[in-house]
C-alpha cells in the first residue's frame, strides 16, 4: 500500500476552495445536529419500529423457548451467533482507525474516526446482546461471570466461550471510554452553542472542558494511552471470537488460521461498514468538504488489503482440507462449496474475495456510488462468511446419520433485521446529538496547516 | 379516625410487604406429606417390583413392574419367564403408558338422546345393559380379542347367561393359516412353537420372526445365542430370508431372496420336492399323501417367483447339508389367498427335514379359544346386516379400525341396536358405542395368560384404579348374575384364584406364573395332506403393483399407535417416525416422477389412500409396501388430536384399502390386492430420523468376515473402515481406565455393544425414554430433528463411500435388492475419557465425574449449546421447549421416574449411563463395605435388549463382563477412534458370515 500523503495534501483536499475559519468548521460540522427533516424522522421511525418488532419477537421467544428459532440438530448455533460475530467484526474498523492509525499518525483518519468510533460502540452494543438472545434464558447469563458466590457456581476457564465473555466486555468498555474521551472537546463546542435543557446535558457531559492547555495536554495523553490499550484489542478480540470455533473439534472450524483470518475479516467488514454508513451521511449533511474522495480511497485500500488476506485464508482452508487427507475435512469443505449451502459459500467468495479486486482501479476507489454498492455487498458477504463457517460446518460433522439442515426461522430473521435497526437507531440518534466528524481534530489539521503555511 | 402510632404503622407495612411478596409467587404450594401409617411394603425411595405379564401382544412376555411409592413407573422383563428371559420389546416397554394415558375413559358413558356420550354411574350403566340384554336374548353377540383363559371362561359364562347367539374371538393377526396348515399336515389343530435357537439353518419364507411374528423377543434371543461367534466359531445359525422387502428379519439374515410376494407357496413346494427326492418320506409319514401334494410342484417355481434359476436347488442343497435346518412359513404380511397351503408346504419341508420335535414343536394342548376366521367374521357381519344382532358387546378389540372398510363392518355396526364397548382407552369403535363400560388398564387388572402351551402367566395389579373403571371380568360377572346366569362366586380375583387352585397362587404370583417346557407330541405327516393344493396367490384389483401391508414393528394391529413413545421411536428399518409412508423401489419412484416425501395415492378396488412416498433400494419393483397401524381418527397421539386437529387421521390406514378376502381355510388375507399408484403433486414431509445410510467409509459400523476373525486380527475392529477419516493404522482397542477416571477409586463405567447381535429393534430406545423421563416431541419437532431420545440406532448399509451429501431432501439410498449388509449402531453418549463437550462448557454444567461418567448438571446449564456442537457423536439433546411442564398430558406425569430430574426449558441433556441405577446399587454395596459387583448395575437399554447386545459394567474390573466381552471378541473398536476421544463404549463389529457377492 502506498504511504499516506503528507498532511498538507489532506488539508488541501479538506478545503478545496478557501480555508474555513474555526467558527466555520464549527458551523459546518455541527449543522447536522440542528433541526430535524422528515427523511430523518422516517429513517428513525423505521429503525425504532424495527427495534420494537424485534423486542416483541424476543419476548415471545423468551416466553415460548428457543424452539421458535430454526435450530435443528446437529446445528445448534444459528443466526444469533452469526450475527454476533458479524457485529463484533464490524466494530474492528473503528478501533483500528482510532487507535492503530492514531499511533501511526495517519492524519487522514481525523475526518473519519468519529464516525468509525461511534459505529464501533454501537456495533459492540449490538453484538453484546446476541449471546443473551442465543442462550434463550437471558436471566441465566450471569452464570458466565466469575464472581465469588455462595452457590458453588464457578466458570470453566478452559472454555473459549468464557474467553469471549472477557474479550467482548473489555472491548465494549474500552470502545465506550475511547469514544467518550474523544468526544469531550466537541461536546464543549456543542455546549457553547446550545440553549435550554440541551445546554445542561452537554454541560454535564463536557466535564467542564475549557480548552485550556493543561486540559489539552491531559486529553492528548489519555487518547494516546487509550490507543495503546486499544491496539492489542483490535487483534485480540476477534482472535478470541475465532477461537470459539478454532478450539473446537468440528471439521471446518478446527484450524490454526482462524485468528488472523478472523481479524482480517473483521477489519475488512468494518471498513466496508464505515463506508456504507459515511457515504449517505456525507451526502445528506453536505460534509463533502470534510469527507473527501481521498478518505474513501484510503479506506478502499484497506479493504483491498484485507480482502486479499481473506481470499488467501479461504484458499488456505481448502488447501489444508485437501492436503490433510482427512475425509471429514474434505467432505466438509466439498459440501461447503457444492452442498446444500453452496449459495452462501459462493456469496462469500464472490463478495469478499473477487469483487473487491476491482479496487485495484483508482477510478473505482474514488467512485462513491460504486463503493457504496461494493461495500454493501461486502457486508452481505461477511455475514455469509460467518454463515458458511457456522452452519455448513455444523451441518456436516462426523456422524453422517446425524447430519442435518438448518433453515433460519422468521423469528431469527426478525431479530437479525432488528439488530440492524438497533444499530441504525443509535447511529441516527448520535447524528443529532454529537458531531459525526471530530471537530477538534479537524481544526488541529487546519492549525497545523496554518502554522506551516502548506509547506511541510 | 383512630390514631396511627408507629407500631401500627410498622405492622401495616410489614403485612403489606408480606402480601406483596406472597402474590408475587404464583406457583401453587405443594406439600410433601409423609405417610401417616406407612404401608408395610413401601419404603419411600425404594422401588418394589411385582411380576406380571405383558398384554401388548399375544406373545405374553413376563414382566416385572417397578413401582415407587405405590405407582408403577417402569416395566422390565421377568428374567425367570421362559418366553422373554428378562428382555422386552419396544411395545412391551411402553405398555405401562396405557395406565396413565390421556385417552383413557375416566368412567362409564352412555349415549344420550342427543347422540353424545354422557357420563353415567356404574349401577345405572349396569341396569341399562341388563335391560337391553334381557330384551335381546338370542340376539346378543360378544366380540373381542384374545384374553387369558380365566377371563375367557368368564366371558363364556356370560355368553350363556345372556343367552347370546355367539362369541367371536377376533385377532387381526390371528395366525389362522398356521393353525389350519398344522391340522392339514399333521392332523393336529394347534399353533406350533418354533425354537429358532435349535436350528443351524433357517429359511424364512417371510415370517419376520425377529420382529412381529408369534414371539419375536423369544426368537430374537434364541437366534442371537445360536449366532454368537464367541460360542460358535463357524458363526452359528445361518438365516436365509425370502420376501419382497428388506425388513428387520431380513436385515439380520445372511442372504435375501427377494421373491415375488404370493409365490412362496410354489417355491416351498418345489423345495419340498427337491428335498423329498433326495431324502424320501420320514418314518411314519404318509408317502402317498406327500407325493400327491408334490405332484403339483412346478419346476419353474423360481422363475414364477422372479428369482434366479437354481435358487430352489441351491436352497435344497443348503437344507440337506444342514444338521438342524428349520423352515419358517410366511407371516402376516404375506398371508395370501394361498396362505394355508403355503404354510403347509413349509411345514412339510420341516417334517421332511426332521425339524419336528426339535426346533418345531407341536403342542399337545390346542390353543384355546381359537381365533375366528375371516369367514366367521363375515358371517357375523351378515347377521348384523340382517338385523339379527340387537346387542353387540365388544372387548379388547377395535374392529372399526382393524377390519377392512370393504368388509362392511361399519355399515353393519350401524344396524346394531345397542353396541357396548369395554375399551379402557378411546378408539374408533368405542367412540360410536352406545354404552362404554371402561375396563381397567393392564396395570390395574388381575388376569392370566397362556402365551404358549406350558407357560401359565399371571397378570396382577400394581396400581389402584386411577379412574372410575371396572375390570371386565367383574363387569361380566355382575351382569351375568343380574341376568340370572350361573356365574362363579365372588369377584374376578376370586375366580382367578379358583382357576389357579391347582398351584400355590402366592408362589405363582411371585414368580409371574407357572412355567414348564412345551408339552409337545410326536406327530407324523397325516393323510389329510393329500387334500392340499398349492396354488399361486390370487390378487384382486388392477394396477402394476402388489400391495404389501406389513405389520409395523411397534404398532401391531394398530393398538400401538396410541403410544407416544412408539410413534416417536424411528422405525427400525425406514428410520421414519410418526407418519405413514409408501415404500417403493427407486425404479417405481422414478417412473412416477416422485421422490422422498412426495404424496402418492394408492388405489385398490376397495378404496384409496394418500401418503408420502419412500423410495428405497430394498424392495421389489412390483411391490408397494405400507406399514399397518397408522391412520387412526381417534386418540391423543394416534390421531392428530394432540396436535390440535381432533378427528383428523395421523397418516393413512392401509387396512382401509385391503380387500375382504380369506384363504383356503377362511384365514384372513393381508396380501390380496394390487394397487394403482399415482402422483398427487403434493409434498408431505416425513420425520426421517437420520440423514443418510451412507457411512462414507468412516468405519462407524464395521463388519468383519469370519475368516478375518478366525485369522485373529486382534483388537482391530473389523476392516479398516476408517478409510480416509480413520487413518491407516489405528491403535488397538483398549479401555483406558487409568486416565479416564479419578485414580485410586474402583470404578470407570463403560459399555460394550455387540452390533452383531443388534437387530435394530429399538427396545432400548423406548426403555431409555421411559427410564429417563425423555419427553415425546411430536411429529413437527421430529421433522426438525429435535427428538429428545437419549439413544438412537443408526442404520447404515455397507461401508459407504464419498458420494452424496449435497441433497437438501435426503433419504437412505444405499440398499440394493437382494443384498443385505445392514449395520445397526446403537448410539448413546459415549462418555468419552477426553470428552470434547466438557472442555467447552463455560459454566461446568457438563463435567467428568470421578468414576469416568460424563456428567450433566441441568440447573447449571445456561444453554450455550457449545457442547452439542463439539460432541462428535451428536448425542446431546437440547430442550427447545418447556417439555417438563407441557409434555405429560393426562396423568402421564405420574409415570415419571422420581429418580431422574425432569429437565427444564433451555438446558442440554444426554445419556447418563443410567446414573440413578448406579447410585441405587451403590448404597447396598456401601452398607456391606464392598464395591459394586459386576452385573449389579444394569442400564435400562441393556436390561431390555432381547439379544443382550449391550453389556455395562466397571472397566477397572479386569474380570467384568464388559471388559471380557470386548477383549475376547477380537472385534472391538471405538466409534471415531481416530479422534482420540477415548469413549467408554466399545463396539463389537458385525460378523459377515456368508459372501454372496457372486450370486447377485
Amino acid at each position: 500500500m502506498a504511504p499516506p500523503p503528507p498532511a498538507t495534501a489532506v488539508v488541501d483536499t479538506l478545503r478545496p476552495t478557501s480555508v474555513p475559519r474555526d467558527s466555520r468548521i464549527n458551523v459546518d460540522i455541527m449543522a447536522h445536529t440542528k433541526g430535524v427533516q422528515w427523511p430523518y424522522f422516517l429513517a428513525l421511525g423505521a429503525a425504532v419500529f424495527g427495534v420494537i418488532q424485534a423486542v416483541l419477537v424476543l419476548a415471545w421467544q423468551t416466553y415460548a423457548g428457543l424452539g421458535v428459532a430454526g435450530y435443528q440438530a446437529p446445528v445448534f448455533w444459528g443466526v444469533y451467533i452469526i450475527t454476533f460475530v458479524f457485529w463484533i467484526g464490524i466494530g474492528h474498523a473503528g478501533t483500528l482507525i482510532s487507535a492503530i492509525l492514531f499511533l501511526f499518525r495517519a492524519k487522514w483518519r481525523n475526518a473519519v474516526n468519529r464516525g468509525a468510533e461511534a459505529m464501533t460502540v454501537f456495533a459492540v452494543l449490538t453484538a453484546a446482546l446476541f449471546p443473551l438472545i442465543h442462550i434463550g434464558r437471558l436471566w441465566k447469563f450471569y452464570f458466565l461471570l466469575p464472581y465469588p458466590n455462595q452457590r458453588g457456581l464457578w466458570v470453566n476457564f478452559k472454555s473459549p466461550l468464557l474467553w469471549d465473555v472477557f474479550a467482548v466486555n473489555t472491548y465494549m468498555l474500552i470502545s465506550i471510554i475511547f469514544f467518550y474521551v474523544g468526544l469531550i472537546p466537541d461536546i464543549a463546542v456543542a455546549r457553547d452553542r446550545a440553549t435550554g435543557f440541551k445546554k445542561i446535558v452537554y454541560t454535564i457531559l463536557a466535564l467542564g472542558w475549557q480548552g485550556t492547555g493543561r486540559q489539552w495536554k491531559a486529553h492528548n495523553r489519555t487518547v494516546l494511552h487509550l490507543s495503546g490499550l486499544a491496539t492489542p484489542l483490535v487483534l485480540s478480540v476477534h482472535s478470541v471470537v475465532s477461537w470459539d470455533f478454532a478450539m473446537s473439534i468440528v471439521p471446518g472450524w478446527h484450524a490454526t488460521i482462524f485468528a488472523p483470518y478472523f481479524v482480517a475479516g473483521a477489519v475488512f467488514g468494518g471498513f466496508a461498514m464505515v463506508i456504507v454508513v459515511l457515504i449517505p451521511v456525507r451526502r445528506i449533511f453536505g460534509l463533502e468538504a470534510y469527507l473527501t474522495d481521498y478518505h474513501f480511497e484510503n479506506m478502499s485500500r484497506f479493504i483491498l488489503l484485507t480482502s486479499l488476506i481473506c481470499g488467501y485464508a479461504y484458499g488456505a482452508e481448502y488447501f489444508i482440507a485437501w492436503y490433510s487427507a482427512v475425509e471429514y475435512e474434505q467432505t466438509s469443505f466439498w459440501l461447503r462449496a457444492f452442498g446444500p449451502y453452496w449459495f452462501s459459500a459462493w456469496c462469500m467468495i464472490l463478495f469478499n474475495a473477487v469483487f473487491p479486486q476491482l479496487l485495484w482501479f483508482k477510478r473505482l476507489r474514488t467512485n462513491l456510488p460504486f463503493l457504496f454498492v461494493l461495500c454493501f455487498l461486502i457486508n452481505l458477504g461477511m455475514w455469509f462468511e460467518r454463515y458458511v463457517i457456522i452452519i455448513t460446518s455444523l451441518s456436516r460433522e462426523y456422524i453422517p446419520a446425524a447430519w442435518g439442515l438448518y433453515i433460519p426461522s422468521a423469528v431469527e430473521l426478525s431479530v437479525l433485521a432488528g439488530s440492524f435497526c438497533w444499530f441504525g437507531m443509535w447511529f441516527l440518534l448520535f447524528l443529532k446529538i454529537f458531531p459525526v466528524i471530530a471537530i477538534a481534530e479537524v481544526k488541529e489539521l487546519a492549525i497545523h496547516e496554518k502554522e506551516h503555511g502548506g509547506a511541510h | 379516625m383512630p390514631e396511627l402510632d408507629r407500631r401500627d404503622f410498622l405492622r401495616l407495612v410489614g403485612a403489606g410487604a408480606g402480601a406483596a411478596a406472597s402474590t408475587a409467587c404464583n406457583d401453587p404450594i405443594e406439600k410433601l406429606v409423609p405417610y401417616v401409617i406407612q404401608p408395610e411394603v413401601i419404603t419411600p425411595g425404594i422401588p418394589v417390583f411385582y411380576a406380571s405379564t405383558c398384554r401388548e401382544c399375544p406373545a405374553g412376555c413376563g414382566i416385572h413392574v417397578k413401582t415407587r411409592e405405590g405407582r408403577p413407573i417402569k416395566l422390565e422383563g421377568n428374567p425367570s419367564h421362559p418366553v422373554n428371559r428378562g428382555a422386552l420389546c419396544a411395545r412391551g416397554q411402553v405398555g405401562i403408558g396405557r395406565a396413565y394415558h390421556p385417552d383413557r375413559y375416566v368412567g362409564p358413558l352412555s349415549r344420550a338422546a342427543a347422540g353424545k356420550l354422557e357420563p353415567i354411574s356404574w349401577p345405572d350403566a349396569s341396569a341399562e345393559l341388563v335391560a337391553k340384554l334381557g330384551a335381546a336374548a338370542g340376539q346378543v353377540w360378544v366380540m373381542g380379542g384374545q384374553v387369558g383363559p380365566t377371563l375367557s371362561s368368564v366371558i363364556d359364562g356370560f355368553v350363556s347367561a345372556a343367552g347370546a347367539a355367539g362369541r367371536l374371538v377376533y385377532e387381526p393377526f390371528g395366525y389362522e393359516a398356521l393353525r389350519e396348515a398344522t391340522k392339514a399336515v399333521f392332523g393336529v389343530s394347534a399353533t406350533p412353537v418354533f425354537d429358532t435357537g435349535k436350528a443351524d439353518l433357517i429359511i424364512d419364507f417371510g415370517s419376520d420372526f425377529l420382529d412381529t411374528w408369534l414371539s419375536p423377543v423369544e426368537h430374537a434371543r434364541q437366534l442371537s445365542e445360536a449366532r454368537d461367534v464367541g460360542q460358535h466359531a463357524d458363526g452359528g445359525t445361518r438365516v436365509v430370508s425370502i420376501g419382497p422387502r428388506l425388513g428387520v428379519t431380513t436385515s439380520a439374515s445372511d442372504r435375501w431372496i427377494p421373491a415375488k410376494p404370493g409365490s412362496e407357496g410354489g417355491l416351498a413346494l418345489a423345495l419340498a420336492r427337491a428335498i423329498y427326492e433326495k431324502r424320501g418320506a420320514p418314518a411314519g409319514g404318509d408317502a402317498a399323501a406327500i407325493e400327491s401334494v408334490l405332484r403339483d410342484a412346478d419346476a419353474a417355481a423360481a422363475s414364477a417367483a422372479d428369482v434366479e434359476r437354481g435358487v430352489v436347488e441351491e436352497l435344497a442343497t443348503l437344507l440337506l447339508e444342514a444338521k438342524r435346518p428349520l423352515v419358517l412359513p410366511p407371516g402376516v404380511a404375506l398371508a395370501s389367498t394361498a396362505a394355508t397351503a403355503t404354510t403347509a408346504a413349509v411345514l412339510l419341508i420341516d417334517a421332511l427335514l426332521g425339524a419336528v420335535g426339535s426346533s418345531l414343536l407341536i403342542p399337545t394342548e390346542p390353543t384355546t379359544p381359537q381365533t375366528a376366521s375371516m369367514a366367521d367374521i363375515q358371517k357375523l357381519i351378515g347377521a348384523m346386516n340382517a338385523g339379527q344382532v340387537k346387542v353387540l358387546l365388544l372387548h379388547d378389540t377395535n374392529p372399526l379400525y382393524s377390519l377392512p372398510a370393504s368388509s362392511g363392518f361399519a355399515q353393519a355396526l350401524s344396524k346394531v341396536d345397542y353396541v357396548v364397548s369395554t375399551a379402557s382407552m378411546r378408539d374408533e369403535t368405542s367412540e360410536i358405542a352406545h354404552l362404554v363400560l371402561p375396563d381397567h388398564s393392564a396395570m390395574e387388572s388381575w388376569g392370566d395368560a397362556v402365551p404358549r402351551p406350558g407357560v401359565r402367566s399371571l397378570v396382577q395389579p400394581t396400581l389402584r384404579p386411577l379412574h372410575d373403571s371396572q375390570a371386565l371380568g367383574d363387569t361380566l360377572l355382575e351382569i351375568g348374575r343380574a341376568l340370572g346366569g350361573q356365574m362363579p362366586e365372588g369377584g374376578f380375583r376370586q375366580v382367578l384364584e379358583g382357576a389357579w387352585s391347582d398351584t400355590d397362587f402366592r408362589v405363582a404370583l411371585g414368580n409371574g406364573g407357572v412355567f414348564s417346557d412345551v408339552p409337545s407330541q410326536q406327530v407324523d405327516i397325516a393323510p389329510s395332506l393329500a387334500d392340499l393344493r398349492v396354488s399361486e396367490a390370487s390378487l384382486v384389483g388392477s394396477g402394476d403393483h402388489t400391495l404389501v401391508a406389513y405389520p409395523h414393528s411397534f404398532f401391531g394391529d394398530g393398538s400401538g399407535a396410541a403410544q407416544p413413545w412408539l410413534q416417536e421411536t424411528p422405525d427400525p428399518v425406514t428410520k421414519l417416525s410418526w407418519g405413514s409412508w409408501a415404500e417403493m423401489s427407486f425404479h417405481t419412484a422414478e417412473k412416477l416422477g416422485v421422490t422422498f416425501g412426495d404424496v402418492v395415492s394408492l388405489t385398490s378396488d376397495a378404496g384409496s389412500i394418500e401418503l408420502s412416498s419412500l423410495p428405497r433400494g430394498g424392495i421389489r419393483d412390483d411391490v408397494i409396501a405400507v406399514a399397518i397401524g397408522q391412520g387412526h381418527t381417534v386418540g391423543h397421539y394416534a390421531s392428530m388430536a394432540g396436535d390440535g386437529e381432533p378427528g383428523v387421521a395421523r397418516g393413512a390406514s392401509v387396512i382401509s384399502i385391503l380387500p375382504t378376502a380369506s384363504d383356503e381355510t377362511g384365514g384372513r388375507v393381508w396380501l390380496g390386492t394390487r394397487v394403482r399408484v399415482a402422483k398427487s403433486g403434493r409434498f408431505r414431509r416425513l420425520a426421517l430420523s437420520q440423514w443418510t445410510d451412507n457411512q462414507r467409509g468412516r468405519g462407524l459400523a464395521r463388519e468383519v468376515s469370519l475368516a478375518a476373525l478366525a485369522g485373529g486380527s486382534e483388537g482391530h475392529g473389523g476392516e479398516a473402515g476408517g478409510g480416509h477419516g480413520g487413518g491407516h493404522s489405528e491403535p488397538p482397542h483398549t479401555f483406558e481406565p487409568a486416565y479416564d477416571a479419578l485414580p485410586g477409586q474402583p470404578y470407570r463405567w463403560g459399555m460394550s455393544v455387540d452390533t452383531d447381535r443388534c437387530t435394530g429393534c429399538s427396545a432400548c430406545v423406548t426403555a431409555c425414554a421411559i427410564e429417563n423421563n425423555s419427553p415425546v416431541v411430536g411429529e413437527l419437532q421430529s421433522i426438525q430433528h429435535r427428538e429428545m431420545n437419549w439413544m438412537r440406532i443408526e442404520r447404515y448399509v455397507g461401508d459407504g463411500d464419498r458420494r452424496g451429501g449435497a441433497e437438501r431432501r435426503p433419504f437412505p439410498d444405499r440398499e440394493k435388492l437382494g443384498e443385505i449388509d445392514v449395520r445397526h449402531l446403537p448410539m448413546p453418549c459415549q462418555h468419552c475419557g477426553a470428552a470434547p463437550c466438557e472442555a467447552v462448557c463455560p459454566v461446568i454444567a457438563t463435567y467428568h465425574t470421578e468414576e469416568g461418567i460424563n456428567g450433566m448438571v441441568y440447573n447449571r446449564c445456561v444453554g450455550t449449546r457449545y457442547c452439542a456442537n463439539n460432541c462428535v457423536y451428536k448425542v446431546r439433546r437440547y430442550n427447545y421447549w418447556d417439555y417438563g411442564n407441557d409434555n405429560f398430558p393426562g396423568l402421564l406425569g405420574l409415570m415419571l421416574n422420581p429418580d431422574v430430574t425432569v429437565r427444564q426449558q433451555g438446558v442440554m441433556e444426554k445419556c447418563s449411563f443410567c446414573i440413578q441405577r448406579i447410585e441405587a446399587a451403590r448404597q447396598p454395596a456401601k452398607d456391606e463395605g464392598r464395591v459394586i459387583a459386576d452385573g449389579e448395575v444394569q442400564t435400562a437399554c441393556q436390561q431390555t435388549c432381547p439379544t443382550q447386545a449391550i453389556t455395562f459394567g466397571n472397566t477397572r474390573d479386569e474380570k467384568s463382563q464388559v471388559v471380557a466381552r470386548a477383549n475376547e471378541s477380537g472385534r472391538a473398536y471405538h466409534a471415531l477412534q481416530d479422534l482420540n476421544t477415548r469413549p467408554a463404549i466399545t463396539y463389537l463389529a458385525q460378523v459377515k458370515r456368508e459372501d454372496h457377492e457372486g450370486s447377485h
